[in-house]
């Protein structure tokens, strides 16, 4: 890895470690065991390495005669395989309570992501499409201003973050609706962001677009379990008296 | 230390199903001919905007950012991608055009001696790319190997 990119999975992990120290003196008791900051640390790490080696095997590269490129995630990283892979060691390694575990995490994942986009601060990438927006900006020797994109995901992403955080704290999410949400908002962020971006063959719109699906999903097979159950609860809860 | 070890393992899966891939084997053609620094100013200054991406086959980063760059190459047909081979023996050359960049519309120089890229304003390191506007002016100099986002983002200084 790069030393500007250092920074920006710095960022990451610090982001991700606050809030959910922050969250932990708060809104944690969920009845979840798991320990949530080696889970996630390592769903992350893991998600990023198995990214890299999806995107070394599309380029041509194999990995086992070429391990040393596995560590130049600079040179690409396939989002896709890295979301799928850190989903998967997550759920893995939280599998003795997991929509408990993923709803604990969700706003500590919203914010380390905020923490690598923000992340463009250090590596000097930043910048989006051309705009004449006054807080647009340019590249060093350029004059063609460009929207900071990444701050704008950064910006959302944070924000996301503090309204599930919020939600879980003060209002009573049914269980895996948080989860949902907070897929909704990572694929919704990146979805809305795309247009800003310059890219060479227009994004993978079609990923964001099912996770914003698969997000909404979960919400709504949550929403309808937990009514089942309140409406279940009553019944059984009639004192005999 | 049991989830650690877990990732570990899935990891571990993850590289062996890897190596079940084959790696493309392309036709290797003829290395690319010797240029000096006034050849590859001539191409530079073809009127079009240029790219030229300093490589070498025994270059690492360069394997990996080879993929961005034909991609880069097959977007934009309207700009000129010129690769420097540098400090290079033509054989090794040639096969590491046929392995990554057979599919490029590019134009291979090899500079033996290593110094057309510092002539042009940059240093001995590799991989780097410069990117040139229409009238030949240097936009931006990118060390290292370059992403696809960063890519994109330079193309659209040049090609505009």
């Amino acid at each position: 890895m790069e030393f500007s990119l250092l920074g920006a999975a710095a960022m990451a992990v610090g982001a991700f470690w606050l809030v959910l120290r922050w969250e932990a003196a708060r809104a944690n008791a969920t009845g979840c065991t798991v320990d949530l900051w080696e889970a996630g640390l390592t769903a992350g790490i893991a998600g990023v390495f198995i990214g890299r080696i999806a995107a070394m095997i599309s380029a041509g590269i194999n990995p086992v005669t070429d391990p040393g490129q596995i560590v130049l995630v600079r040179s690409g990283v396939s989002t896709p395989a890295a979301a799928l892979g850190a989903l998967t060691v997550f759920a893995i390694l939280s599998r003795t309570d997991l929509v408990a575990a993923f709803d604990a995490v969700a706003a500590a994942a919203l914010a380390g992501l905020a923490g690598w986009h923000a992340g463009c601060l250090t590596s000097g990438g930043c910048l989006g499409a051309a705009s004449d927006v006054p807080w647009a900006y340019a590249l060093p020797g350029s004059d063609i201003t460009r929207h900071p994109v990444e701050l704008y995901a950064a910006v959302a992403l944070a924000l996301g973050a503090m309204a599930v955080a919020t939600w879980r704290q003060r209002g009573r999410p049914a269980p895996g609706a948080v989860s949902g949400v907070a897929l909704v908002i990572a694929a919704g962020v990146r979805l809305a962001t795309e247009p800003m971006r310059v890219s060479l063959d227009g994004g993978p719109i079609a990923l964001y677009v099912a996770g914003v699906v698969v997000g909404a999903a979960v919400v709504g097979v949550s929403q309808i379990s937990a009514s089942r159950s309140a409406g279940a609860g009553p019944t059984d809860a009639v004192p005999d008296g | 230390m049991t989830r650690p070890s877990v990732a570990a393992v899935l990891v571990g899966v993850a590289i062996v199903a890897a190596s079940c891939s084959s790696a493309p084997s392309g036709t290797v053609g003829d290395p690319p001919p010797p240029a000096t620094t006034a050849d590859v100013e001539a191409l530079i200054e073809s009127g079009a905007p240029a790219v030229v991406n300093v490589w070498a086959s025994w270059c690492i980063p360069c394997r990996s950012e080879a993929p961005v760059v034909s991609k880069a190459a097959e977007a934009h047909p309207d700009v000129s991608f010129i690769g420097l081979n540098v400090r290079d023996s033509g054989d090794d050359a040639a096969a590491f055009i046929a392995e990554f960049l057979a599919d490029a519309p590019m134009t291979h120089v090899a500079d033996r001696g290593g110094t057309i890229p510092v002539d042009l304003g940059g240093t001995n390191g590799v991989p780097a790319t410069f990117f040139y506007d229409s009238a030949g002016e240097l936009v931006e100099l990118h060390f290292g190997a370059i992403d696809e986002p960063a890519m994109a983002r330079y193309l659209d200084e040049i090609d505009r």
